[in-house]
């Protein structure tokens, strides 16, 4: 009981110190209208994963209407993720392979995706963005050098949008 | 993954020793007597200047997916593949190592490579299909070839698992071999990947540094000693 007692001020101190510490959340906020809500964009990516790099491709439709779909390909044209986000969050993997899992794409892409793409990025977004068209991501277990290289203003095919339209293997 | 880059850049350098063309095309029952004489055209080539443009054709996309670049290959082994547009990247490769540089704000990135093991496999390819040695090609792929305006030849890869990701590709060349015009990597789901080549120069010396996996010289100043060359 005695050492309870002693307890209480370290842990109500401990307690005020949390309260007052910033969030360790990454919250991370771009200018607004930075991509066109309609568009087709071309991205160059430098994944870093367990001390290994890999230069990726990556193709994003973005439809107001339809979602996002994301196909990343890997140095000589195979894709190697394909997904759709729908407008309500939902994500669909059309098409994953070793190097990305179904769940990887479901989990990390997507949320990358949403982060440096979504209309309201969301809390946990470790982006910097090092220039308007240079992001930084670091989730810790890989990192993500992200350069816009050309983005096509336009509506996209509603085709793109249609998650029962996967590719055929 | 693997095999599909293996296979693209085997086909790429295979075609950049031979050559390229399009029409009406005859199969030619037995092909050794033209691959005896693709093989001994290849064999008198010590190195090959191409600039290229690639068109990936995804039915999922309405338009290609473009990138352009230059490739150089050096008698017994060595390899650059560069994309300058839209992006920069090069890639180095010999029968020892491979190297991949980036472009990062004008400044060239080396790139501590996943997997490079699969590139130097690709080059030991090159190098043994370069001494005319054909045979660890057929042992891969079954080799047709067809001819008239144009010669065609067509690698379907034996292994099913292969096949499962690149049904065959196609080497198009003039009639002579004295010439790569274009090489086309089919899919199996309709996708296909097309390398335009142009600009075609063969036996010009190539500056030291050029296949340098540490400081590769920029493409530039390869380009320069290349066109004046005699």
């Amino acid at each position: 009981m005695r050492r309870n007692f002693f307890l209480l001020p370290l842990i109500l101190f401990l307690a005020a110190g949390c309260a007052t510490e910033p969030p360790h959340q990454n919250h991370f906020s771009r200018p607004a209208n930075l991509f066109p809500p309609n568009a087709f964009i071309t991205q160059r990516a430098l994944f870093s994963a367990r001390g290994m790099q890999f230069a990726l491709n990556g193709y994003l439709a973005m439809s107001e209407t339809g979602g996002k779909r994301l196909v990343v390909t890997e140095n000589f044209g195979q894709v190697i993720a394909d997904l759709l986000i729908k407008p309500d969050g939902k994500v669909f993997v059309m098409q994953s392979s070793r190097m990305f899992p179904a769940r990887y794409i479901r989990r990390l892409v997507a949320a990358d995706v949403e982060c440096v793409f979504g209309g309201a990025p969301k809390l946990d977004c470790p982006v910097t963005m090092l220039d308007t068209n240079h992001f930084a991501i670091d989730r810790g277990g890989y990192k993500l050098d992200l350069r816009i290289l050309e983005i096509k203003p336009g509506a996209q095919p509603a085709g793109l949008f249609d998650e029962t339209k996967a590719p055929k293997p | 993954m693997k095999k599909h880059t293996q296979n693209f850049l085997l086909a790429a350098a295979f075609a950049a020793f031979s050559a390229v063309a399009e029409p009406t095309l005859q199969t030619v029952a037995d092909p050794r007597p033209l691959l005896d004489a693709l093989q001994h055209k290849m064999a008198s080539v010590g190195t090959v200047y191409l600039e290229f443009t690639q068109e990936r054709e995804l039915k999922l996309f309405s338009e290609p997916l473009k990138s352009e670049g230059v490739m150089l290959i050096e008698r017994p082994d060595k390899i650059r593949w560069e994309t300058t547009a839209p992006y920069q990247t090069i890639l180095l490769g010999d029968q020892k190592s491979v190297a991949q540089f980036e472009s990062n704000d004008g400044k060239w990135e080396k790139l501590k490579l996943g997997f490079p093991q699969l590139l130097q496999r690709v080059m030991q390819q090159m190098s043994a299909m370069n001494q005319g040695q054909l045979d660890t090609l057929t042992n891969e792929f079954s080799v047709s070839l067809a001819t008239n305006s144009e010669t065609v030849v067509t690698m379907t890869p034996k292994d099913k698992n292969v096949r499962s990701m690149m049904s065959s590709f196609e080497i198009h060349m003039e009639p002579d071999f004295s010439a790569t015009r274009e090489v086309v990597l089919n899919e199996p789901n309709g996708d296909l990947t097309r390398i335009v080549f142009h600009n075609e120069k063969r036996g010009v010396p190539f500056p030291a540094g050029a296949f340098d996996q540490a400081k590769p010289l920029e493409i530039a100043a390869v380009q320069t000693v290349v066109n004046h060359a005699p």
